[in-house]
């Protein structure tokens, strides 16, 4: 069973939401609502996250999917459509029970770290259990260890206006750990922080899900950090998500104009695969004895891949990890791919392929 | 444009409230009464000094040492210029006030900042109740809860409430929204986003409310006074009455230094509970420079500490206030038969020379006779309206038929006139007798330049003024000549007081009885023409039935008579015995007089 679906969720702002609703169903456009003031935040969004996938919602301000965030946990009710988390269908459960739901299963991690000004670090951690009523000695014991599991032992008695950003965010991340939720929902979590400070705790969240394996839905505006952390990606647009899949799937195959401008500024070294770029079944060129060359895995991520290539001789060749060879990287592929050309030309060559 | 009578609809509905809710009225001044008396006990239990120390130890564990001193030294102040009961009373009162505030206007700060609808509906009755003049609730005030204390208190109520409200809201609504939104994604109930999330984070702003509430308590107090709120607004506006620069001046510093002391606490307090305040002021204490002589002055004991002293000194106090409670009660020794049998009478008086003197000598006279007598010093419009409802017997300073033809005519029915003790007043203007060549009204003719032009006016409200301007000037001929400057009793005889000192020509509005002929030598401008009309007769006024009530108090006020010379002699030994010992006065003259006491008060 799959952990969240998000079912035809429909979120809209204003007046006769249920007929604005109504004609979005039936391709109205945003901008004709918009005339008559009432907004559509959230058109039609379906998905399906399964336990232990991170989950990223892409998309720039005003694409609706801080909305579409704050429907997963009953935040903000949808105006239309069903959020399954465990098989239950949390709009149809009452206040009290929705309360008891984001206290012990949904947590939250927000953009700008929202850590409670008139507490110290333990107590914001621990603040999620002291809700749930835990008794404070048992509460405590957990808050320090998630506290620790984010690097922050020692930290505990100090306040959030002595942490620096990114520490900041590691106490709000503690506070959702602290509970042991299976959902995690982070709202643009690393986007107030600086570029280093942020590919720091976007490690620091991919060995901590190692560990741990939770189930994350994770927003953010920046599609290099969406790549870098996502099992899957939904790009959103004007309330509609506009493609759906992995990060590869998007930047091999862009589902429009939009996303295919979006992808122009991504760092595709760090995203493709060897078997993205791989001539698959060709035979690998001949090896002399003494060969410098290496060969690499099916995952090897293109970045990797040209320093492998810059020393070898010859085409590089793709094995699986039981030796049986996949394919060959040819150079002159791989710059092309490197100079941006790739995802056409590959397409082009699926496609002849295919036929 | 027709004229709209809102007016005469305010005016019919405060009678058909006061008909309608008189029991609720009734029920409300009981409680705050209560309220007011309870804290007033407590307050002025201790010995003054004791309690100081208290005050003093709750500043030093909120403050440091040198706000401890401070406060110290201002309390005793206040008890060496002995207005210390007058400041307790002021102090309860304003507690009083802003504890019945606070309880109004957290939760509907609280309901305001929870619903647009609340917060815009209430908006604008806040501005009404702000902006309203504070006075005009006052009379409206006495004809539902009767004078005394409680009008006051209500008038503050209704005048501090709206900073409340408004603070609370704000401090909750600028609460930042991912905190709440955080709050309530962990599953917080909204009671507990309250109580957990909204209102610590408010505490600041909303103790800064508080303090805002105090402090119009405060500016309050000198209304409240008017209306027989007594304390030291009360002192004050006896000392406005009687320009007497050096009680107005006691008995306002003797405000400030509660105005400062509370001001100060509730600040420090704000800080101390808050825990975001806590949290600033260690920053701020981490982040100052720290020198030796400064940390001895801000040197604060652990709560415990000041606890502890607190307790302490307030089992002194309250061991010493129960050992001079029982040691110390003062038997005013009832000469002669006792045929009060303690049954209690209520006097109000305005703070007139003439009032003060036969209110304080129909005190002792009656005290003597063994009756309980409780005296209420009001402004006019209270008084009136006070005897009228009953809440106060008589009064001995009605002026009638004239100058308070006004009150007379609107409360005629509800009262009753035991006669008039003294007569006839009169009205005249009045030089200083150094100004030679002027004896009377035809003297005034041409010497406009030698008076700059003026006549030095009271209330232009005031009946005389309106007989002085249409009358008195149009038959001498002075029109024209001389300007009639409008202002106050008090603000007259300060420009007389003046220009009597550098022995400047000056002429006043004034009338007899009063005090300035016994303290300056003054000439009364003679009336050839007789423009001035006819004098009153200070009456004597009871409320509708007090006579039948109280036969043997209702012969003696029906034959009340004091001449001149009695009265002039009576105010002047209280003028000499200072202000607080007005009884202690009406005693000595009445020694003075012997078988005066008999005559008034037969056997």
């Amino acid at each position: 069973m799959s952990r969240l679906q998000a079912d035809h969720l429909y979120k809209v702002f204003g007046r006769r939401t249920d007929e604005a609703v109504r004609r979005l169903a039936d391709g109205a456009d945003r901008d004709e609502l918009r005339a008559e003031g009432t907004t559509a935040a959230v058109v039609d969004a379906g998905f399906v996250v399964e336990p232990g996938q991170i989950f990223v919602v892409m998309g720039l301000s005003g694409s609706g999917k801080s909305t579409l965030l704050r429907m997963l946990n009953g935040l903000l009710e949808p105006t239309a459509g069903r959020v399954l988390f465990d098989g239950r269908d949390l709009t149809a459960l009452s206040p009290r029970e929705l309360r008891a739901v984001r206290a012990t299963k949904i947590s939250m991690v927000f953009q700008h770290f929202a850590l409670f000004p008139h507490r110290n670090v333990l107590e914001n951690a621990a603040y999620g259990l002291e809700v749930q009523g835990v008794p404070r000695a048992e509460r405590e014991t957990r808050a320090t260890e998630a506290l620790e599991l984010c690097g922050l032992a020692g930290w505990e008695k100090s306040w959030p206006d002595e942490l620096s950003g990114g520490m900041q965010q590691r106490v709000g991340l503690a506070r959702a750990l602290a509970t042991d939720a299976d959902l995690l929902l982070m709202d643009e979590s690393f986007s107030a922080l600086d570029p280093l400070i942020r590919r720091d705790m976007q490690d620091q969240l991919l060995v901590l899900q190692q560990r741990l394996n939770k189930t994350i839905v994770f927003i953010t505006h920046d599609l290099n950090e969406a790549m870098r952390i996502g099992d899957r990606i939904a790009v959103m647009r004007d309330g509609r998500i506009v493609q759906l899949g992995t990060a590869e799937d998007i930047l091999v195959r862009p589902a429009d104009d939009y996303v295919a401008s979006f992808i122009q500024d991504v760092d595709r070294s760090r995203v493709l695969t060897a078997s993205a770029v791989m001539t698959a079944g060709a035979t690998p060129a001949d090896c002399p004895a003494d060969c410098s060359c290496r060969t690499v895995g099916p995952d090897t991520l293109v970045a990797d891949l040209c320093a492998v290539a810059a020393l070898a001789p010859h085409p590089v060749t793709v094995e699986d990890s039981e030796g049986t060879v996949l394919g060959v990287v040819p150079t002159e592929r791989l710059l092309g791919v490197m100079g941006g050309l790739a995802a056409k030309d590959i397409e082009e060559q699926e496609v002849t392929a295919r036929a | 444009m027709p004229r709209l009578p809102l007016g005469e609809w305010v005016d019919s509905s405060v009678d058909w409230l006061q008909a309608q809710f008189s029991w609720l009225f009734d029920a409300v001044s009981t409680g705050v009464t209560g309220l007011y008396d309870g804290i007033d006990a407590v307050l002025s239990a201790p010995q003054p000094l004791l309690f100081a120390g208290i005050l003093a130890v709750v500043a030093w564990w909120l403050r440091g040492l040198a706000a401890g001193v401070l406060a110290f030294a201002g309390f005793a102040l206040v008890d060496s210029v002995q207005l210390w009961d007058e400041a307790m009373a002021t102090l309860s009162l304003v507690l009083v006030a802003t504890l019945v505030t606070l309880v109004i206007a957290v939760p509907l700060g609280i309901w305001a900042a929870r619903s647009k609808t609340v917060s815009a509906v209430l908006r604008p009755v806040l501005d009404f109740m702000q902006t309203m003049p504070a006075m005009v609730y006052l009379i409206p005030g006495i004809i539902f809860f009767g004078v005394g204390v409680v009008p006051g208190i209500i008038a503050t109520i209704v005048f501090a409430l709206p900073p409340g409200v408004r603070m609370t809201e704000l401090g909750i609504r600028q609460v930042d929204g991912e905190l709440v939104e955080a709050a309530e994604a962990f599953g917080t109930t909204p009671r507990d986003t309250l109580l957990r999330v909204q209102l610590p984070l408010a505490l600041p702003t909303i103790m800064a409310g508080v303090n805002q509430v105090i402090m119009l308590g405060l500016s309050m107090v000198v209304i409240a006074g008017m209306v027989g709120g007594g304390g030291l607004g009360g002192a004050v506006y006896r000392a406005i009455g009687n320009v007497d620069i050096g009680l107005g001046f006691e008995a306002g510093v003797s405000i400030v230094v509660l105005a400062m002391y509370l001001d100060r606490m509730t600040g420090a307090l704000g800080r101390q509970v808050s825990p975001l305040g806590r949290r600033a002021a260690a920053k701020a204490r981490a982040a100052s420079v720290k020198r030796p002589g400064a940390k001895l002055w801000a040197h604060r004991p652990q709560p415990v500490t000041a606890l502890v002293g607190v307790v302490v000194l307030a089992l002194v106090a309250g061991g010493t206030g129960f050992l001079g409670g029982s040691g110390g009660s003062t038997s005013t020794a009832a000469s002669g038969k006792n045929s009060g049998h303690g049954k209690k009478i209520s006097i109000g008086y305005i703070p007139w020379d003439e009032g003060i003197a036969s209110t304080y000598l129909w005190k002792e006279l009656l005290e003597r006779r063994g009756y309980e007598v409780d005296t209420k010093q009001l402004e006019a419009g209270a008084l009136y309206t006070g005897l009228a409802g009953g809440q106060l017997d008589f009064q001995t300073d009605a002026w009638l038929p004239v100058t308070h033809e006004q009150y007379w005519e609107k409360y005629k029915n509800k009262l009753e006139d035991l006669g008039s003790w003294y007569g006839p007043t009169s009205l005249e203007l009045a030089v200083p007798s150094y100004v030679k060549g002027v004896d009377s009204l035809d003297d005034l003719k041409g010497k406009a330049g030698q008076f700059k032009g003026r006549i030095v006016g009271i209330e232009p409200s005031a009946g005389m003024m309106g007989i002085l301007k249409d009358k008195v000037l149009k038959e001498y001929g002075l029109e024209g000549e001389y300007k009639v400057v409008d202002g106050s009793t008090p603000g007259m005889l300060a420009e007389l007081k003046r220009a009597y000192e550098r022995k400047e020509p000056v002429v006043v509005t004034l009338w007899s009885p009063h005090w300035a002929y016994s303290a300056h030598d003054l000439k009364k401008l003679t009336d050839p023409k007789g423009t001035w009309g006819k004098g009153d007769g200070v009456h004597t006024l009871a409320r509708k039935g007090f006579a039948a009530d109280n036969p043997e108090v209702g012969a003696w006020l029906k034959n009340f008579e004091l001449t001149e010379k009695q009265l002039t002699d009576l105010e002047a030994v209280i003028q000499e015995t200072g202000k607080g010992k007005e009884q202690q006065a009406v005693r000595v003259w009445l020694d003075r007089n012997p078988g005066l006491a008999e005559k008034l008060a037969p056997q």
